[in-house]
């Protein structure tokens, strides 16, 4: 008996740890999105549902469907866009390798706010691409690029591609190269080999790296406010508005516990369809 | 009142100078960025040299999320800040939940020589705040892109901006106001909320010609000088400032008036530095004081114009004659949710 007590306790260390950091804050949030707003101070402890009344109106509304669409379509692009490049690099010698990754590791350091500046002044009028495609001839009345959905997207490329690539160098580079070779060796094209044996191995890592860049840019606050129009500001941008700007925590809190719930029900909707995927083949 | 006890080396400084007071400190919190900084670097070591009391100048965020810093500091029972400039709408919503200190009228006789409606005085005739300084916010072009500065609010609707104006993204920059009294007839409209919808769905036409909807000021003024921006609704001092310095903008008070802002000191309800905050107020509203204020930060003063030395030229760069557009504080503040949520529904579809 008296053995089996210490792996329980070693079990408590997690346990302690997503309570302080996680739960306890989450449980506080919850907490506040049912108080009431008071519009002069800060708030009224109470039991109230008009904050999240205030989601169902159709302006909420839009704005969360629009950072679903945008931050799944960043997420598609971002690993439609690592995926092949991280292919071609762990082909390369181990010194191009090194070089590659050093690189993706040294892209990480840059925090959000200067990538958008780059972007920024990359974009602009009078220092950037347009200027040099208006000066090459190719755009004859340049103008500024962002902001604009593509910028921001553009932002969020930036931002997930060496975290994507990353994910995937250590299970690609170690892959069971045997397969692709038995596939060459019978004939089948190159091409076929990526869609056919390589792409479906790597599914589920596919979908995960998905997924986590999905999550990661719904809660993007500096590309949107930066390079994107405000019809491109997402819901992170809208609760920071609500709860910094206009001091009104419960609304902000309570926008921040639907966007939650949104975002673990297509988790666990895209999680479960792919494993359903998986017993099936 | 607690004193801060001197270190060593002011403590030397002070015996040499011959000043019998402990060394004081007060923390002062202003507007980030080249408000404070000036502030700092022109304005404040004057009065430690009159004084003797030093000041720790801090940059606080802009006013609603200092609201926020502030209400929360007051939970905690701290102050951030011994002194801070808060914008009207941000000193009537402390006001009202107790955020502010008492301020003994008697220690800060200068009031006498400001404009009326400077001090602030609650229900229960206690003193809670002193102007500070104004500021008009007006019709701003890059003159290289407009050579024609515009005359009228009605400019924006009307003229060819090439697409690349740049307004604020928040209701209460005072481009309500200016439109109402421009289309509308006045600011009558804006007291019922079918009125205020008018007034949005008015600005709203403007989006076509809008390509920056601004929450970072700094965005704003480096895109206008550069001539990414072509004009649009910016703060009358800093652009004469960057004007001053060669740079291609120019500052126009429209025909219906600039929008004039008003700034107060208010002490943290738990400061404990009152006594040294009220000296410090009734330095910066002394007649010279603002005078200078004028001069170096570019602010419209608070001090009755007899009463400051500033010469005629001085004294329009800085201000107008004309009546100014008044932000209607009390319809922002009652209608607060409502109008911030319609208006970001505006600009954001």
């Amino acid at each position: 008996m008296k053995r089996a007590v210490i792996p329980h306790l070693i079990g408590l260390f997690p346990l302690g740890m997503m309570s302080f950091f996680f739960l306890a804050p989450l449980a506080f949030m919850v907490v506040v999105s049912f108080y009431e707003r008071d519009p002069l101070g800060f708030y009224n402890v109470a039991f109230v549902w008009d904050n999240y009344a205030k989601f169902f109106s159709s302006f909420y509304y839009t704005v969360s469907l629009r950072s679903l669409w945008s931050a799944s379509l960043g997420a598609v692009v971002v690993v439609l866009l690592a995926f092949p490049a991280m292919y071609i690099i762990v082909d390369m010698s181990r010194r191009w390798q090194l070089f590659w990754v050093i690189l993706l590791l040294s892209l990480m350091c840059l925090s959000e706010v200067i990538i958008g500046f780059a972007w920024l002044i990359l974009f602009s009028e009078s220092s950037g691409i347009p200027k040099f495609l208006g000066w090459i001839g190719l755009w004859e009345d340049p103008d500024s690029l962002s902001p604009s959905f593509g910028a921001m997207l553009t932002g969020f490329v930036t931002l997930g591609f060496s975290l994507v690539a990353l994910m995937f160098f250590p299970q690609m580079a170690q892959r069971d190269r045997s397969i692709e070779e038995a596939a060459l060796t019978l004939g089948t094209p190159p091409a076929r080999v990526f869609s056919k044996v390589v792409l479906p191995n790597f599914l589920p890592a596919i979908i995960s790296s998905v997924v986590t860049m999905f999550v990661y840019f719904l809660g993007v606050f500096v590309m949107p406010t930066m390079l994107g129009r405000p019809q491109d500001w997402n819901m992170t941008v809208i609760i920071t508005d609500k709860a910094v700007g206009d001091a009104n925590m419960p609304l902000g809190a309570a926008l921040s516990v639907i966007m939650l719930a949104f975002t673990l029900i297509i988790i666990c909707g895209l999680l479960l369809g792919s494993r359903r995927g998986r017993v099936q083949t | 009142m607690k004193l801060r006890k001197s270190n060593i080396v002011a403590a030397g400084f002070l015996t040499v100078s011959g000043l019998a007071v402990a060394a004081e400190e007060i923390t002062v919190s202003a507007w980030g960025g080249f408000f404070e900084e000036t502030l700092k670097a022109e304005i404040y070591p004057a009065f430690t040299d009159e004084t003797g009391i030093t000041v720790r100048s801090i940059a606080q965020p802009a006013d609603q999320a200092w609201m926020t810093q502030l209400t929360n500091a007051a939970r905690a029972k701290t102050a951030p800040s011994d002194l801070s400039l808060v914008a009207d709408e941000v000193f009537l919503r402390g006001q009202s939940i107790g955020l502010w200190a008492k301020l003994d009228g008697s220690e800060i006789p200068n009031t006498a020589t400001l404009l009326d409606g400077f001090t602030k005085i609650d229900d229960d005739d206690t003193l809670r705040a002193v102007g500070a300084l104004s500021w008009y916010t007006t019709l701003v072009t890059n003159s290289e892109a407009i050579p024609d500065a515009p005359e009228t609010w009605a400019d924006l609707w009307t003229r060819d901006w090439d697409g690349k104006l740049g307004l604020t993204s928040n209701a209460n920059s005072g481009l309500m106001e200016a439109t109402a009294l421009t289309f509308f007839g006045g600011y009558e409209v804006m007291e019922t909320r079918e009125g205020l919808e008018q007034v949005i769905a008015k600005i709203a036409e403007l989006k076509p010609k809008v390509q920056l909807w601004y929450r970072d000021e700094g965005q704003f003024q480096q895109n206008l000088e550069a001539g990414e921006l072509t004009g649009g609704l910016y703060y009358h001092d800093v652009t004469m400032l960057s004007a001053a310095n060669g740079l291609p903008v120019v500052s126009t008070f429209p025909k219906e008036g600039g929008i004039l802002g008003d700034a107060y000191w208010i002490v943290p309800r738990d400061s404990e530095n009152v006594e040294a905050a009220q000296k410090f107020i009734n330095y910066m509203i002394r007649p010279d004081v603002q005078a200078q204020l004028a001069r170096k930060l570019g602010v419209a003063p608070v001090a009755q114009r007899e009463t400051m030395d500033l010469t005629d030229e001085e004294f329009s760069a800085v201000s107008s004659v004309d009546t100014p557009i008044r932000p209607q504080t009390h319809i922002h503040l009652r209608e607060g949710d409502w109008l911030s949520d319609k208006y970001l529904e505006m600009i954001s579809q």
